[in-house]
């Protein structure tokens, strides 16, 4: 097997607040890729849902200049993230081939302060073991952990599909092939608000937005977590008519 | 059998555990039969631990996206978009995503059975006898057979028309909630009246720079949910990423789209043709060059007061739409569903001719026109058939009218003078276990089929394949009605339903398109690659621009003054659609985009008629129109007008499993019956009043109503 | 050796001397056996009333901790009111609490032997119990509130093949071993000074008591080397557990402090959390010594008015101590100016649990500088008692506020999120109340509660000089 040794990869997103319409698609698609597991009506209604990717929804304005404003929020893989220092096991990592927030199950042991230093309220946590009734437990992604009762989990930038795409590339000796993957979010968004992409690759799409973007910023930059996700602010109109 | 998954189980599942259970592999691309095989003998692209992909087609709506399945070692994984289809273009929505839970819904029919109707006894009974009873009753007079069908025009239907035609009875009836919604029908027929067609245009958003939708959800619920969201990428934003396009939203509730809009005009209720025709006279009057007839009787000032928008915001929107390069206006949903809804529709579409550019056009598709859409009408004569006596043995497939139909139509009565009613469907919903036999069809993930598509900018005959062997002992409902054709005598010549399927591909084959996506000598060729691509359609758009033949435009009655304590009730559909995902608990715990609720029915309702009712968000209430009653919690919603009170649709089951039944209101028990001129149901002409009940229900939101709205929420 | 004045120096001339030993036990001196006598009456004798407290409370035990735990245990800490974004409840906040209360008992002993605090005395015992009982309370809430609480011993450095260690970074590893070290030095510091008195009780005892005091007690004899060493010893651990006591609590604020949660992100939680912790400890003793005063027999001879007014003196000064670092956050929040911070803050006091603020400020601030300015109600242990249940219920309270109802209006408002308490949680609170008075019962009975040496020496080194008319207390340097 051909190892390719390269320099990490820093993996980001572009979040174009401008083109989300707050659909939720990346929420069940994040779901039904990551074997996220609904809780029901009184867990959500409690705050317990374990959604791993929320769409906030803020109004603006009056009746009837009103209207939504739409921000979809996920873990930021934040570059000094406020959970991983917390963790007295080592729990929740930063990864070096990915430089992402890794959060490993089994060393979890649910002291949850990783979820309450969080400032993007980006962790949840299996209160239960919750039951999928046979046969709908066949659905289950084989890459991707059934987390166990009394952990924390939270968005991987879908790892599996990194650490696949990092494979595939070492085997084959095709490094491009690498750049190819995204996250389910990412490949379920209808406007393709959400781009995915390796801020390292001097040829990667988002570099430029994810740096330079006029529009760009990230959320709760000044406590200095590094996010690795920008948004592109939304609503104005800049450009364009009127 | 529930059963908990732990780490350990997991694993065993996705190892060992299921070689008994048996693999899927007679699904490769040439195959025809999907067959159980063990693993010892598995098919070189079965390999353990590595994925195999299948295209199919969702059926969750009639948009008919393209989609890809995940599936290893037999099991389906996840659904994702199909990135060469030219609906979907790798995209998804809700529904797609979780057609799994839909496959491996624990609650599904397992077998064919006889049962007494509304529960009590059930009577397994193998599929000879299913055969025998199916082919009884195409035996008998054939005049009282009747098809009750959904909305979608795939392979079934065109099998079933073929079929009624030669036993000689009457042709299928279709029905689908999504469609009436959308005002299909009425967008059908005024697409006639304008452009000579009966066709679904097809409306150039992309290249639009001013967009007006008269009620047209496009971004949630609209003729293709997923291409119109893409258009409206390539509206919103240049190549570039400078944000280009203006759109403006019509509508009473704010939608999805019209939160995503530039400016949201909350027009009252059923006066959305009114506006249209205004700034069409407006507008023309700007661009100068004559009023075309449709507008010229057109009262602006009337328009401005039935429709509650001041006549300088109408002739700032007519402005720019008679200034735009290309502007677009859509017409749909709770524009279409008032009792002058095909008025409206042809007022909206012919506004359309003002544009600078043409921004409507026509797939040039013959069968496409030709076939008849479901719509309210022809379901009222089926009802009036049964009420009298003339059906003999119903057949329901893909449909829930026990559900979806507005209960003043008296269904369920009808229902109950037809002697014999035979339910294909694949869940325990509320019609299946109203009939007296459910022969499960598969699920869309276990069956062949191909599926017509009507909204999309070229001809598209999206394929349907299997992704995994069928769970339970479920049979192709074309097979069924083959094999008892064919025991009845009445032959259709088709050996199978694959066959059928395969016949209709025949003159694709033979047409040899140029610009097919792939071309073929032979059927068995033809057939590997129509699945293995998820269906044929054209490489590059194939439109007809659609050009305006009427001459004028009739008269558009002012919707109807609302009575003191009444209010505008207008129910949607949203993720849940129909209602038949209801049963999935991912669609369910998936939040609503503008509410962010989950779970449960709500009623959206001003601030100020809240707080003129007394009640805030999670108090329920008692809506109440002249059809009928449900009880609801409020979310008090800043975005509608505060004469107007909406109501999502798909909940309220009192059957269809665990995660649907006896959650939330079906806000079809509120209908009117009345249809408007197009033979669509006048959903939206329902008024209510409303009462507090004192109670509260606290609704499964994932905002926090205090944060979100400050306190006292 | 130099005669000194003491605290009683403020104690009125003009009282007779008999008055005098009336209102002071360091004057008051009796025999030595006598008091041995009373002491192990005090701690032999069981009423049925007493075994029936032993047996409700050891039930509550079983049910209330143990029982639910063991059930939350088996179906997961979802029984609990926890949810996101307030993922720390009532567990953490009687955690809090019981480490708070556990620092009177080291202020209160070694602060005070440090300072040679005379009135100290007589419940230098109970105080010092009070210590390692709240925390063997306190400690079990890191592993209860655990989500996997089977895998608790991750947090523990031990050697494994993978090299997996803890996070030393994490302030929770520095609370496991912050509180480890505190619950091993201050049961340490139990046991030095109650050598003496086991032995006494070896003396007087006969049978299984006797020989298991005799164990304890180490042989000791009494003699003159043991009691240098003993001082020794004392003294050593006296100085050395001050500077663990104060790391402690701070570390515990540091829990809150290091991360960036707005309204814990703040310098002064250290001192913050001292002076709340020495101010429930404080409250928490007086509770106690009431307790013991009332129910047990011939204390009322040890625990005088005297030593709820001097407890009382120094709960007023705390109380000022910790308004005024309530007062700070608002003033450095001000001059920070985070918004976040400044909403939590204001919520605090607007919000849907505002009561829970306001009870803590009544309690904490508004009761004790209302009452214990008077030397009357100071003198009055039933008063004292209610006052001091107050406070704590105040720091509580305090806790309270800053745990979930901070945690629960962060920067997304959003994301805010009520929190209520399951009855399982507040059922284990309540458990271990519950086994705390209950250890402390079972120790009423197992060891004498006064250090009757203490008490002796202390005796032994008060006198009464006659100043001219006066009768002046003094008070010899005995080391």
């Amino acid at each position: 097997m051909a190892q390719v040794t390269e320099q990490p990869r820093k993996w980001g997103m572009v979040i174009d607040l401008d083109l989300c319409t707050g659909c939720n698609a990346c929420v069940t698609a994040c779901a039904m890729e990551n074997n996220i597991h609904y809780t029901g009506e009184d867990e959500v209604a409690y705050g317990r849902g374990l959604y791993w990717m929320r769409i906030q929804r803020y109004w603006h304005g009056e009746y009837p200049n009103v209207g939504p404003e739409f921000t979809p929020m996920l873990c930021q893989q934040c570059g000094e993230a406020p959970c991983e220092p917390v963790c007295p096991t080592y729990a929740s990592v930063h990864s070096n081939e990915e430089q992402i927030n890794l959060q490993v199950y089994n060393r979890c042991i649910g002291t949850r302060y990783c979820a309450n230093n969080c400032p993007y309220h980006a962790r949840v946590f299996n209160f239960f073991d919750y039951e999928i009734p046979a046969p709908m437990n066949a659905y289950l992604n084989p890459d991707v952990t059934v987390r166990s009762r009394g952990v924390m989990e939270k968005c991987t930038f879908c790892v599996h599909r990194l650490v696949h795409a990092r494979i595939d590339a070492d085997t084959q000796g095709d490094p491009s092939l690498e750049n190819e993957v995204t996250t389910a979010c990412a490949q379920a968004c209808p406007t393709n608000a959400i781009m995915f992409g390796d801020l390292t690759d001097e040829n990667s799409p988002i570099r430029t937005l994810f740096e330079r973007s006029e529009r760009g910023f990230q959320i709760m930059e000044e406590l200095g977590t590094f996010p690795s996700i920008t948004y592109l602010k939304g609503g104005g109109v800049y450009g364009g008519r009127d | 059998m529930k059963s908990k998954i732990s780490r350990r189980d997991f694993l065993k599942l996705s190892g060992a555990g299921l070689a008994t259970a048996g693999v899927l592999t007679g699904c490769g691309p040439t195959s025809r039969y999907v067959v159980r095989q063990p693993y010892s003998s598995m098919p070189e692209f079965g390999q353990t631990g590595v994925s195999t992909y299948y295209a199919t087609t969702c059926r969750d709506c009639t948009a008919g996206c393209g989609i890809i399945v995940r599936t290893v070692e037999g099991r389906a994984i996840k659904a994702e978009g199909n990135p060469a289809h030219p609906v979907s273009r790798g995209k998804i929505c809700q529904r797609a995503l979780t057609a799994v839970q839909g496959l491996y819904n624990p609650d599904r029919i397992t077998g064919p059975r006889r049962q007494a109707r509304g529960g009590g006894s059930v009577e397994e009974i193998d599929w000879d006898q299913a055969v025998e009873v199916v082919g009884q009753a195409l035996q008998g007079n054939a005049g009282s057979l009747a098809f009750l069908l959904g909305g979608t025009p795939d392979h079934l239907f065109d099998l079933v028309t073929e079929l009624a035609e030669a036993l000689g009875a009457p042709p299928p009836v279709r029905y689908s909630t999504l469609q009436m919604f959308e005002g299909r029908s009425t967008l059908i027929a005024a697409t006639e009246a304008v452009y000579g067609t009966p066709a679904v245009p097809h409306f150039d958003m992309a290249n639009s720079d001013v967009v007006f939708s008269f009620g047209a959800n496009l971004l949630e619920e609209w003729l293709s949910p997923l291409a119109y969201t893409r258009q409206f990428r390539q509206f919103r934003q240049d190549a570039a990423g400078r944000r280009t396009g203006y759109l403006v939203t019509f509508e009473p509730r704010q939608s999805v789209t019209g939160g995503s809009s530039d400016l949201w005009v909350p027009v009252a209720p059923g006066s959305e043709g009114l506006v249209a025709a205004a700034i069409g006279r407006l507008a023309a009057e700007a661009r100068g060059g004559g009023v075309p007839p449709a507008f010229a009787g057109v009262d602006v000032n009337a328009a401005a007061e039935a429709s509650g928008v001041p006549v300088e915001t109408l002739t700032r929107l007519a402005e720019m739409f008679a200034t735009a390069r290309q502007a677009t206006a859509l017409p749909g949903g709770n524009a279409l569903g008032h009792a002058n809804g095909l008025e409206s529709a042809v007022a909206i579409l012919t506004l359309n001719s003002l544009s600078a550019a043409n921004p409507v056009s026509i797939i040039p598709v013959e069968e496409e026109a030709s076939a008849p859409q479901g719509s309210l009408q022809a379901v009222q004569e089926l009802v009036d058939r049964m009420r009298s006596g003339q059906v003999s043995t119903l057949f329901i497939h893909g449909v829930n009218p026990l559900f979806e139909l507005p209960s003043s139509l008296g269904f369920a009565e009808a229902l109950a003078q037809v002697p014999q009613v035979i339910s294909f469907a694949s869940f325990p919903d509320e019609t299946a276990l109203a009939s007296d036999y459910i022969l499960p069809d598969h699920t869309g993930l276990e069956s062949f089929g191909y599926q017509r598509v009507q909204a999309a900018d070229r001809p598209v005959l999206s394929a349907m394949q299997p992704v995994v062997v069928p769970l339970y002992n479920t049979r192709a409902t074309a097979d069924v009605l083959l094999a008892a054709t064919q025991q009845a005598g009445a032959g259709l010549d088709y050996t199978d339903e694959v066959a059928f399927i395969q016949s209709r591909l025949r003159p694709l084959l033979d047409a040899n398109d140029p610009d097919g996506l792939f071309r073929a000598d032979e059927m068995p060729t033809f057939w590997a690659q129509f699945l293995q691509y998820g269906g044929w359609w054209t490489q590059s758009p194939r439109l007809e621009p659609a050009e305006a033949s009427a001459s004028g435009g009739s008269a558009i009655r002012p919707p109807e003054p609302l009575q003191s304590g009444q209010l505008h009730f207008i129910a949607y559909p949203n993720k849940l659609g129909d209602g038949s995902v209801a049963n999935r608990p991912w669609i369910q715990e998936t939040p609503d985009p503008m509410v962010t609720a989950t779970w449960n029915s709500y009623l959206l309702i001003h601030p100020d008629t809240a707080a003129g009712l007394g009640v805030r968000t999670n108090d329920v209430v008692l809506v109440r129109s002249e059809h009928g009653e449900l009880e609801t919690s409020v979310y008090v919603y800043p975005a509608i007008r505060p004469d107007t009170v909406a109501m999502p649709f798909g909940q309220g089951h009192t059957e269809l499993g665990r995660w649907a039944a006896g959650r939330g209101a079906n806000p079809a028990v509120l209908f009117p019956p009345q249809a408007n001129g197009a033979g669509d149901l006048a959903f939206a002409d329902t008024r209510v009043t409303l009462s507090a009940t004192g109670r509260r229900r606290p609704l499964a939101l994932i905002e926090s109503l205090d944060g979100v709205y400050g306190e006292g929420h | 050796m130099a005669a000194e004045t003491s605290y009683l120096t403020g104690a009125r001339a003009d009282l007779e001397q008999s008055e005098l030993a009336e209102e002071h036990l360091m004057l008051d001196p009796r025999p030595r056996e006598e008091m041995n006598q009373m002491v192990m009456e005090a701690m032999t004798t069981t009423t049925p009333v007493y075994w029936a407290w032993v047996g409700g409370l050891a039930l509550i035990v079983a049910v209330c901790l143990f029982g639910v735990w063991g059930y939350m245990t088996a179906t997961g800490i979802g029984i609990t009111g926890i949810r996101r974004p307030v993922f720390w409840g009532v567990f953490i906040v009687t955690f809090v609490f019981w480490i708070g209360i556990s620092h009177a008992g080291t202020f209160v002993s070694a602060i005070l032997r440090v300072f040679k605090a005379e009135f100290r005395r007589p419940f230098t015992r109970a105080a010092e119990l009070m210590t390692t009982f709240g925390l063997a309370g306190g400690a079990m809430y890191p592993l209860i509130h655990l989500g996997r609480v089977w895998t608790f011993y991750y947090m523990v450095p031990y050697p494994n093949a993978r090299w997996l260690w803890p996070n030393m970074r994490s302030p929770l590893v520095w609370d496991f071993l912050a509180i480890t070290t505190y619950l091993l030095s201050s049961t340490i510091y139990l046991y030095l000074p109650l050598i003496p008195d086991l032995a006494m009780a070896r003396d007087r005892t006969t049978g299984l008591r006797h020989r298991i005091y005799r164990l304890l007690a180490l042989g000791w004899r009494g003699t003159e080397a043991e009691w240098h060493r003993l001082r020794k010893a004392i003294n050593i651990f006296a100085f050395a557990i001050i500077p663990v006591m104060f790391s402690v609590h701070t570390i515990v604020s540091w829990d809150f402090a290091v991360g960036v949660v707005a309204g814990w992100h703040s310098t002064i939680f250290g001192p913050y959390f001292i002076i709340g912790a020495i101010l429930s400890g404080v409250a928490a003793v007086v509770t106690i010594l009431f307790v013991l005063r009332s129910t047990m027999r011939n204390f009322k001879y040890f625990i005088r008015p005297e030593h709820f007014d001097a407890l009382g003196k120094l709960l007023l000064v705390f109380s000022m101590a910790w308004a005024y670092f309530f007062f700070n956050e608002y003033l450095l929040s001000w001059y920070g100016g985070e918004e976040a911070v400044q909403r939590i803050l204001t919520l605090h006091a607007t919000g849907p649990s505002a009561w829970v603020w306001y009870l803590m400020l009544i309690c904490n601030v508004a009761i004790p500088w209302l009452t214990l300015w008077n030397r009357r109600i100071r003198r009055n242990p039933l008063a004292m008692f209610f006052i001091t249940l107050a406070i704590n219920v105040g720091m509580y309270a305090e806790r309270y506020t800053i745990i979930p109802l901070t945690l629960g209006h962060q920067r997304m408002p959003f994301d805010w999120g009520i929190y209520n308490p399951s009855i399982f949680e507040i059922s284990i609170a309540i458990g271990t109340m519950a086994m705390f008075c209950l250890l402390y019962l079972l120790a009423s009975r197992a060891i004498p509660l006064i250090p009757v040496w203490e008490v002796q020496e202390g005796q032994m080194a008060h006198s009464l000089k006659k100043v001219g008319k006066a009768h002046v207390p003094s008070v010899t340097e005995l080391e």
